[in-house]
């Protein structure tokens, strides 16, 4: 069987834009005012890609870990701000924590992937690391995003139980586990529920990107696998930083009582 | 004569109104003390803070000659025990509520859950013994009350900080309460109750009992 990659020429990128225009079609006849957002968004689309592509292709030939590093560091932080953008905890500094979650559950689930699970030559092959880091940060940003929002909402939702607790002389850890164990829950649960339907409702991404790239399916899977049980641990990982920092926020540093931000819902 | 329990200017600040709520009284031993004040005095704002679960912006409280700095905010709490007005029940039985101040990593090392115990203060608040089955979370607002109030008593503190505890009770389980406060406090152990209640009967059932106006 010919496993081969089809390129895509210029013309047939052009092409592609017809189907932009059967989208600009709908929202002009319906009126939806979307014309000016789906031209820019096409637009940014197109040289988002371009320059990633070009980046990409470039650092994949110098390949040196001084490179890759700071690369994946600088992923790490645009994972962070927009993991913060997304967690309802007015007047709460959630960015230290979040990073710190999201590298360090990269990082730690990465290099064992690549240095034991792939073993590329050299191990630190920008072609494995970027994408493979890539994928886990994606993962784990959601995830992390999730968790903490789920955490703050619970607490202040809850708040009087967390204060019934610390009434009994619970320590904070105590009086939290409950939220802290359904924020973690909720931040493990889309990656849990892939692992449930994968391949039978969907095919990933990845998978198709490399059965389209020409590889054998046999194979695609195999590393299909590899990546979900990897974004698993770093999603399981991931939450469990970021709640285990997050609650000491919740907390007076003096009496170990909830903050006022915690006791009154937004 | 040694403190029991005194709180010297304890003061609190009301941001968003730019207001403060300033409170100073002692307790002796087997006495209870009433905070009364019209809504919004900050009654229940000073019983939170004496049980540090809302900050001062200044003040002292002294507990048996030693100044609050010197015991730790979880250790605290056991002793001077906060019981709020809205009673809270956990998931699963009234038992397993009853249960959850023993399972506490401090309390496990201190105090022993007794059956008997849960019992005795169960019939003498009116509530059938029938009752550690039931699902809490199904409790009407006066068992619930009661509940939490056998739930804080079981766990022995030494000074019992109540923000309206006959709130959801009718007049006979209110009667039953208030006796079982009383007998509660004349026990031989050291022991004293403040109050916050808008009842009057509640506030006058106590004998010799203190009023601090708001």
């Amino acid at each position: 069987m010919d496993y081969g990659m089809l390129p895509i020429s210029n013309a047939q990128l052009t092409l592609s834009l017809v189907l932009i225009l059967i989208a600009g079609l709908v929202s002009a006849f319906l009126k939806l005012g979307l014309l000016k957002s789906l031209v820019w968004g096409t637009i940014r689309a197109f040289a988002q890609l371009m320059l990633i592509g070009y980046t990409l292709a470039y650092i994949f030939e110098i390949n040196r870990l001084s490179v890759i590093i700071p690369i994946i560091l600088l992923m790490c932080l645009i994972a962070t701000i927009e993991a913060s953008k997304r967690i309802d905890a007015p007047g709460q500094k959630l960015t230290l924590l979040t990073f710190s979650a999201l590298s360090a559950s990269t990082f730690l689930v990465g290099i064992i992937v690549v240095t034991v699970i792939i073993g590329p030559e050299p191990w630190y092959s920008a072609r494995v690391m970027i994408p493979i880091f890539g994928m886990i940060l994606g993962n784990s940003m959601n995830a992390v995003s999730l968790a903490l929002d789920r955490m703050y909402s619970e607490v202040r939702s809850h708040a009087a139980e967390v204060e019934e607790l610390l009434c009994f002389g619970a320590l904070p850890w105590e009086a939290i586990k409950i939220p802290a164990r359904k924020a973690i829950k909720a931040g493990m649960t889309p990656i849990l529920n892939s692992l449930m339907v994968v391949g039978l409702v969907s095919l990933p991404g990845m998978m198709t990107g490399q059965i389209l790239a020409g590889a054998d399916p046999r194979e695609a899977v195999r590393y299909q696998f590899v990546v979900m049980v990897m974004i698993a641990a770093a999603v399981a990982i991931g939450c469990l930083i970021v709640v285990g920092l997050a609650y000491r926020k919740m907390f007076t540093p003096d009496d170990l009582a909830l903050t006022e931000d915690m006791r009154h819902s937004h | 004569m040694p403190t029991f329990f005194a709180f010297h200017n304890l003061t609190y600040h009301i941001k968003p109104q730019n207001r403060f709520i300033s409170a100073s009284g002692s307790i002796q031993a087997g006495k209870a003390l009433a905070l009364r004040g019209p809504s919004g005095s900050g009654k229940s704002t000073t019983l939170r803070m004496l049980a540090r679960l809302t900050s001062p912006a200044s003040g002292e409280i002294i507990f048996k000659d030693q100044s609050w700095h010197t015991i730790p905010s979880t250790i605290w709490r056991t002793k001077i025990h906060y019981l709020a007005q809205m009673p809270v029940m956990f998931e699963g039985s009234v038992l397993d509520n009853l249960r959850l101040p023993f399972q506490l990593a401090h309390n496990k090392k201190e105090l022993r859950f007794h059956l008997e115990d849960a019992e005795t203060l169960l019939t003498a608040t009116g509530l059938a013994v029938t009752i550690l089955e039931q699902d809490a979370r199904s409790l009407s607002g006066g068992e619930a009350a009661r509940v939490a109030l056998i739930r804080s008593i079981l766990v022995n503190p030494t000074l019992l900080l109540l923000d309206e505890p006959t709130a959801y009770l009718d007049a006979t389980a209110k009667q039953k309460v208030q006796a079982l406060l009383i007998s509660w406090l004349q026990q031989p152990l050291e022991r004293a109750i403040i109050i916050v209640s808008h009842a009057d009967d509640d506030i006058e059932a106590f004998p010799d009992v203190q009023t601090l106006e708001m």
